[in-house]
């Protein structure tokens, strides 16, 4: 990829001698190309906000100013110009051409920009904003109840983390997080405090050698019972000490040992009370069979009533689905029949853990396979609950390097070898995520391709030293900060208390994330909104994905540090780099009026296409974007068709890696209506009664990787538009039938 | 209530047009699996409450033609759809357009891809009827029969909206001269 045009203004300058040659040292340190562009787009600004609408007229006076300022500043300066330096020329200039108005708005903008800068890290601003319950504070995480107690705390203290964090970041960095040219993600936790994002926690090592959480010392269990309830006080544990999501990889294989304990105690109960050997074997068999069920049950109820000092639930997901075992199928069965049955007397659907079903050929995917039944069940679990979602195994393989479920919705370790040379993905981690706001240089491109790889190399250069930064943070932890997670197996080793953390996250171990949004965006500005079926605009979107792929090799390999390519799930992102934007360059059809951004490389939502060719088109996406990718499609009802769904599945398997579900299974207790709530302004309404109360309806929505409770927990304007402008991915067909979910 | 059919009178020949009112490819809702759903035009039951009401027309959409069969045969051919579902209208009173998509159909896939058939005619009233409606149902393998009874409306049912209609295994029923239900899977 080759960078051209960096000096793209220069094209139509037709006196070249009064271009001044400097450098612009910006305000948070950065020192960049004087480019006079930026004047004449912030005079523009400041004529539009004297005059309204532009005309020719004024378009000439603007290009004969900036040249009036290029001439000034390349007499006075050589070398080095500070930023405030040419705002005093520009100023000057103004009142010169007797431009009072204009004067006065482009001066009274400046300080406005100045004044914001500063609030942002001014606490008792922030702290006003969180007591008058703005909206973009309080229902930043659609998992968070914000009426609560604890989540009112949460909120409190991350207000001051936040500001505080904004002081401990690079200048620049921070400067462009608050621009929104980047997004350096949950800043209410980090860099306040060294922590990490998410993880695979090592439950194997922690439950086989015993941990310690609080005063109590915890041994290894003797039952599956024991197992899952350890499990449950893990990620709780976890949860407060990091700020992502966690998931227990492979649950069915982790847990089959405890359930042979049980077998061999209902074995031993058998053998002195029933004389048929063959009964004692059924006996013990059916004994075990429960004990799973109700392990995996308590499991259930005990991740969906967890509440972590985070003021969450936490982010959980459960990987499974590779066992062939008969204790691993039982849990695999359990976990699914438990799923479809709901939670609580009305069945509502969870919406935590996230399960993750595995299909690999030979073991689960056709019918005829050892595993095929379980499938089937995962099929049916999916048309009515929306998860399972699917992993397939062989393309994980092949896109990440090797087999593992996604640490919390959707950040994936890539392969990498411990010092045995295994392959080894339990107790790794991420370090933390940062995203690139790449419509914004699109828009900022206006068309020109020369223009937008230069600029995309500049804000790359901003990113890199924001994830380098993040890196560094989390290396100051000391293993006293989050013992669950550093002394005693969460991420694997355990460390004394002396011991550098670094240990664990250098040389591959964990990852730091490159992640970025609006793909569809970026492209709709160079080609239009329809650009999907245009093989160009397809080979641009990938060269973007490809370049910030090869970056993030780059920083690897210069850093030591694995630095993956992310597709963020951009829950409230979706909704705050499009409003910024919007602000600044204006509703752009199909690029800000739409008030969300699109999420990764996601196929436009409000589009038609069939499950296939959405599948065909994201497909080629995804290995660029090793770090963290899913892909959905949208169903109508699908519950008297699970056939259907499989055949989406298994058309995946040799295509996507990761694959979820959205099909509509909101209901009314009200009305008894089962089917697809209709968007309201803020909300969802029953379709067939109106009711929005949340204690009589359960309306289950994607929210990011995850699923949400948008009637329970309002979600940001952006994240709400989007999923109502979400097309069913099928011909439009009306005839929706409505079938009972039991 | 819904008409009742007059075997001589209500023939193919008569009143269809061969007009085909829509064609669905990649269909979720249209009967197991994804399929390609051909809906033909025109249809004399008239039963109260019909979901689809526009095709009682046998001028509605427009004459079916080979460039149509032709993109039929290529969505068929896609790795993921199960097979070909007939509804309208009536198929069986526009069994000149069913039978030649259905010929193309055993001639290009055999019996990889199945067909489905959605009919206000019983079985019974079927197999008491012409040499084409017996041909069109020796092609079918599952037949969705009987009239749209608005008293007897459940939407909870699958493949069928009223609870007097039958999912048949055509093919058995067919073989045996009885109507046999057809078992899930």
């Amino acid at each position: 990829m080759s960078i051209t045009n960096l000096d793209h203004a220069g094209q139509q300058a037709p006196a070249a001698a009064q271009r001044p040659t400097v450098s612009v040292v910006k305000r948070d340190g950065r020192t960049l190309r004087f480019d006079d562009s930026r004047i004449g787009a912030a005079l523009t600004k400041a004529f539009e906000a004297v005059h309204g609408e532009l005309g020719a007229m004024h378009r000439r006076s603007i290009e004969q100013l900036v040249k009036r300022v290029d001439k000034e500043l390349a007499e006075r300066y050589i070398g080095e110009v500070k930023i405030y330096e040419i705002q005093s020329v520009v100023e000057h200039v103004l009142l010169e051409a007797r431009e009072y108005e204009v004067a006065q708005a482009y001066i009274d903008y400046r300080v406005q920009r100045d004044f914001a800068r500063s609030k942002a890290t001014d606490l008792n601003h922030s702290i006003v904003k969180l007591l008058d319950k703005d909206s973009s504070v309080v229902n930043e995480n659609a998992n968070k109840d914000a009426e609560v107690f604890n989540t009112q705390r949460d909120l409190t203290a991350g207000t001051v983390g936040k500001a505080i964090g904004l002081r401990m970041l690079p200048a620049h960095v921070a400067n462009a997080h608050q621009k929104g040219d980047i997004h350096y993600h949950d800043l209410d936790y980090h860099p306040y405090a060294p922590m990490t994002n998410c993880c695979l926690i090592d439950f194997e090592s922690m439950l086989s050698k015993g941990f310690r959480i609080g005063n109590a010392q915890v041994d290894t269990p003797r039952s599956i019972g024991t197992a899952t309830a350890q499990i449950s006080q893990i990620i709780a544990n976890v949860s407060s000490s990091q700020y992502g999501g966690c998931t227990v990889n492979r649950i069915d294989e982790l847990l089959a040992p405890y359930a042979a304990m049980n077998f061999a105690k209902h074995e031993a109960d058998a053998l002195e009370w029933i004389e048929d050997p063959e009964r004692q074997r059924e006996f013990a068999k059916e004994k075990t069979r429960k004990d799973i069920y109700d392990a995996m049950q308590s499991l259930e109820y005990e991740i969906n009533t967890l509440f972590t000092s985070n003021g969450q639930t936490p982010f959980t997901s459960l990987g499974f689905g590779l066992g062939t075992g008969w204790y691993e199928k039982e849990i695999q069965r359990a976990i699914l029949q438990i799923r479809l049955r709901g939670l609580g007397s009305e069945g509502r659907t969870a919406i935590f853990p996230k399960l993750l079903f595995t299909i690999k050929e030979g073991l689960n995917r056709k019918a005829g396979d050892p595993n095929y039944d379980i499938k089937e069940l995962a099929v049916e679990c999916a048309t009515k609950r929306m998860y399972p979602d699917v992993l397939n195994y062989d393309k994980i393989v092949e896109i990440t390097g090797s087999f593992k479920a996604p640490m919390g919705c959707r950040s994936f370790l890539q392969g990498w070898e411990d010092e045995d040379g295994d392959d080894s993905v339990e107790g790794r981690m991420n370090l933390g995520v940062v995203t690139l706001n790449l419509p914004r240089i699109a828009l900022e491109s206006e068309g020109d391709p020369g223009v937008f790889w230069a600029l995309l190399e500049e804000r790359l250069a901003t990113m890199h030293d924001a994830l380098m930064y993040r890196v560094q943070r989390c290396t100051e932890a000391s293993p006293g900060n989050a013992p669950i997670l550093y002394v005693h197996g969460a991420f694997g080793k355990r460390l004394g208390p002396l011991d550098k953390v670094d240990t664990l996250f250098r040389g591959g171990r964990a990852t730091v994330s490159l992640g970025y949004i609006g793909l569809y965006e970026v492209a709709t500005a160079f080609y239009g909104a329809a650009w999907e079926g245009n093989p160009d605009a397809k080979q641009f979107t990938l060269s973007v994905l490809e370049s910030l792929q090869s970056h993030a090799k780059e920083w690897t390999a210069e850093s030591g540090y694995q630095v993956s390519v992310y597709s963020t799930p951009s829950e409230s992102l979706t909704d705050r780099f499009c409003r910024l934007d919007k602000e600044r360059f204006g509703s752009v059809a199909d690029i800000t009026d739409k008030d969300y951004y699109t999420n990764s490389f996601h196929y436009d939502v409000r589009k038609n296409p069939t499950p296939f060719e959405k599948l065909d088109f994201e497909a080629e996406y995804a290995p660029y974007t090793s770090g963290g990718f899913i892909h959905y499609c949208e169903y109508p009802v699908l519950q008297q068709n699970p056939k259907a769904l499989e055949a989406v599945w298994d058309y995946s398997y040799d295509r996507v890696g990761y694959l979820g579900t959205n099909t509509p299974i909101d209901r009314c207790y009200a009305c008894g209506f089962a089917g697809d709530f209709n968007p309201t302004a803020r909300g969802f309404a029953c379709p067939s009664c109106g009711n929005e109360d949340p204690r009589t309806c359960d309306v289950v929505k994607r929210t990011c990787g995850y699923l949400g409770n948008p009637q329970q927990r309002p979600m940001v304007h952006g994240r709400h538009t989007e999923i109502s402008a979400r097309v069913k991915h099928m011909s439009n067909d009306v005839r929706v039938p409505l079938s009972a979910l039991d | 209530m819904p008409l009742t059919p007059i075997p001589r009178l209500w023939q193919a020949e008569k009143v269809s047009h061969s007009y085909v009112a829509d064609y669905k490819p990649f269909s979720f809702v249209d009967g197991e699996g994804v399929r390609c759903s051909l809906y033909v035009a025109g249809c004399l039951f008239k039963c109260e409450g019909c979901f689809n009401e526009r095709a009682w027309s046998f001028r509605l959409g427009e004459p079916y033609s080979d460039e149509l069969g032709d993109r039929i045969m290529a969505d068929l051919a896609h790795e993921s759809v199960q097979g070909l579902s007939l509804l309208g209208g009536e198929p069986f009173l526009n069994t000149q357009v069913c039978l030649e998509v259905v010929s193309r159909l055993r001639a290009q896939f055999g019996r990889t891809k199945d067909v489905w058939c959605w009919t206000g005619y019983t079985f019974e009233e079927l197999m008491a009827d012409s040499d084409d409606k017996r041909a069109l149902l020796g092609e079918v393998d599952v037949l969705c029969e009987g009239r749209f009874e608005e008293s007897q409306k459940d939407l909870t049912l699958a493949f069928r909206g009223s609870r007097n209609q039958r999912v048949l295994n055509a093919r058995e029923s067919l073989a045996t001269g009885v109507a046999t239900l057809r078992t899930e899977g």
